[in-house]
């Protein structure tokens, strides 16, 4: 469950006051599929890293299942992400040099309940995904779609409240991007909470509900009743050389 | 353990950038090793000087007839030290035990019917046995008796003993130097080895210091005078209580070179230390240097390291990872480096020792306390210059780093 109550940031550049957010509410439910959409500048990565408490708001109240992180210090933020937030990012942000399953047991590094089949759990999260032949790859061996599908597996090995999901499609082909959003549909079936942040209309469609930001303030708040289906979409795009093989 | 979790963070990171870990850790080695080496070199002189200190007798100064620095051989041209000298020394310097002149001739043809030896003739006071702490195995020691009536006695060292007697009772007999006969009446007990001017120590015959001057060496003054402190911590002013008052004795104004010279544990411990002490300062600058500059080096290739890895960083704050977590996993890489470096360096350092203790005169002690030391010294040189580094990647906003 999330809750914001009159989210408002305000950066300081010099002497100029700039207010990115200006006033933010609203709740997410669990099991929810948002897209959180916005032009470049409307604050929509500012907002982003509120909800991904990495960032604490100026004024207002975010309360992720029930804690208001304004209360917390930095140590208790970082606890917070750490159980209750898997990031994917744009620029996948995967340790080089390091495995598919190394990068994805990183999160459990920093938790204090260390769970006894972690590599286990690594590798089911890297099935879920449809990399079980690709545990003991280094990114550079992996295509950028497989890239992103490593660092969703990092997200769900906490088993998280959120999947915060920043331009997860923005560096990737249509056909990988079309994977990934068929794997967040899949797991939203599965009844995970997935907010994804993007400017694009189409790939915010491929959620149930999209919030539109314009400068700093909620301008649209809107289900869609048929929200595009990845997996159909995919099939209609050309078969990839390997598959035509 | 989550601590541990990290641990291992940090030293995946060294394993996997195997170049930068190297120059991290070369001026530790550099620094460790020379730190190694000081340490062997100098436990293995100071053996040494105890050794020479030992066998000179901690207690003893010897007044030797003939200035400059070097041992000797002993200069018997210089005819200024006198019983008379000796005399003035027990009467005018307190806190002596002993102080006993002694007669010296080099190379004195020795026979014993018709056997010849070359020899060195010690001229002495019955109280030398004590002062050298060498006494006789056979037979009786030089008595005041012998030096009251200038008796033609003598007792003769091992080696005088073999090389004219062989395996015959030598007690009683008589052997000649030149045309004066003198009776053997006691035999030293066996020394060995090699003196501070070389040479087999067993190789002498001593004489009642009388006999030695008037019927043997004919002359009116002696070689040297030894004096056994009654403590060692007076020595030093003693040393200069003996040289002041010979000095005077015998007319030296300071414009002049001393006819003497007074040798003491001091001298012999520094003569014995000699190149290696040269070393150890060279070494020690090296050491010093090598650990300052290969700490730098360390602590701008974190600095480097925190820059370049700031993606990296920000993706563990975001998975998690509080400021204290990434606090350590930088300060234990910089541990790491340093540790390992030093394992490496004392490996280094032990080898270089062995084979300068191989190849070279100095001698070198391999042991443990050089490593105890290295191990401090590298754990303060990767907290010192780790530190910097680490707090600056904690501090990385994490928003800031994952831009």
């Amino acid at each position: 469950m999330i809750q914001l109550e009159s989210i408002e940031k305000t950066y300081l550049t010099g002497d100029v006051l700039t207010r990115v957010l200006k006033g933010i509410s609203f709740e997410i439910n669990p099991g929810e599929y948002v897209a959180i959409m916005g032009a470049s500048g409307t604050g929509k990565s500012t907002l982003m890293n509120i909800l991904g408490c990495l960032d604490k708001p100026t004024e207002g109240h975010y309360h992720l299942d029930g804690v208001d992180m304004v209360n917390l210090d930095d140590d208790g933020l970082s606890d917070l992400r750490n159980h209750k937030i898997g990031f994917v990012f744009q620029q996948f942000h995967l340790l080089q040099r390091t495995t598919s399953l190394k990068n994805v047991l990183l999160p459990l590094i920093y938790t204090d309940d260390y769970p006894e089949n972690a590599e286990e759990l690594g590798e089911n999260a890297l099935d879920m995904v449809g990399l079980s032949d690709r545990v003991d790859f280094r990114p550079n061996q992996l295509s950028g779609g497989q890239q992103q599908r490593v660092a969703i597996a990092r997200a769900l090995i906490t088993n998280p409240t959120i999947i915060l999901a920043d331009e997860p499609t923005g560096n990737l082909d249509s056909r990988s991007g079309a994977e990934v959003m068929a794997i967040f549909q899949r797991l939203h079936r599965d009844g995970r909470t997935i907010i994804m942040v993007t400017h694009d209309r189409d790939t915010a469609e491929h959620a149930d509900r999209v919030i539109v930001l314009d400068d700093g303030q909620v301008a649209k708040d809107e289900i869609i009743s048929q929200p595009r289906d990845a997996e159909a979409e995919l099939a209609a795009l050309a078969p990839t050389e390997e598959e035509a093989l | 353990m989550r601590f541990l979790r990290i641990a291992g963070e940090g030293v995946n990171s060294l394993t996997t950038n195997k170049l930068r870990t190297f120059f991290m850790m070369a001026g530790t080695i550099v620094g460790i090793a020379a730190l190694t080496v000081i340490m062997a070199i100098g436990k293995g002189t100071e053996q040494k000087v105890m050794k020479r200190v030992e066998n000179f007798g901690p207690r003893s100064m010897m007044l030797i007839a003939g200035g400059g620095r070097a041992l000797p051989p002993p200069d018997t041209s210089i005819t200024t030290l006198t019983l008379a000298d000796a005399q003035a020394i027990r009467d005018q310097v307190p806190g002596l035990e002993i102080v006993t002149p002694q007669a010296w001739a080099f190379d004195v043809n020795l026979k014993y019917e018709a056997k010849q030896t070359q020899t060195v003739v010690w001229g002495v006071e019955p109280d030398w046995h004590e002062a050298w702490k060498w006494y006789v195995s056979k037979g009786e020691e030089i008595t005041d008796e012998d030096v009251a009536t200038m008796s033609r006695t003598c007792v003769i060292g091992s080696s005088v003993k073999r090389d004219l007697f062989g395996d015959k009772d030598p007690i009683g007999e008589s052997i000649y130097i030149n045309k004066v006969s003198l009776t053997v009446k006691g035999i030293l007990e066996h020394r060995g080895g090699a003196g501070g001017a070389g040479g087999d120590f067993d190789n002498r015959i001593i004489v009642p210091i009388t006999t030695a001057m008037r019927r043997v060496m004919n002359v009116d003054h002696v070689g040297a005078i030894r004096i056994i402190t009654e403590d060692t911590s007076l020595m030093k002013q003693q040393t200069e209580q003996i040289e002041t008052l010979i000095r005077e004795r015998h007319h030296i104004t300071p414009a002049l070179e001393d006819d003497f010279r007074v040798i003491s544990p001091l001298i012999i411990a520094d003569m014995a230390r000699g190149a290696s002490r040269t070393l150890s300062f060279l070494l020690m600058a090296l050491a010093a240097l090598s650990l300052l500059v290969g700490g730098v080096v360390l602590m701008n290739i974190l600095l480097i390291s925190v820059a370049e890895r700031t993606k990296e960083i920000g993706l563990r704050r975001a998975v998690g990872a509080t400021r204290g977590d990434i606090f350590s996993q930088f300060l234990i890489e910089s541990l790491s480096v340093t540790i390992l470096g030093t394992l490496l360096g004392s490996v280094l350092g032990g080898a270089i020792s062995l084979a300068i203790g191989k190849l070279t005169p100095m001698p070198a002690i391999i042991s443990w306390e050089p490593f105890a030391l290295a191990i401090v010294f590298a754990l303060l040189v990767g907290t010192f210059f780790g530190v910097q580094p680490a707090r600056r990647a904690a501090k990385l906003h994490p928003v800031e780093a994952l831009r």
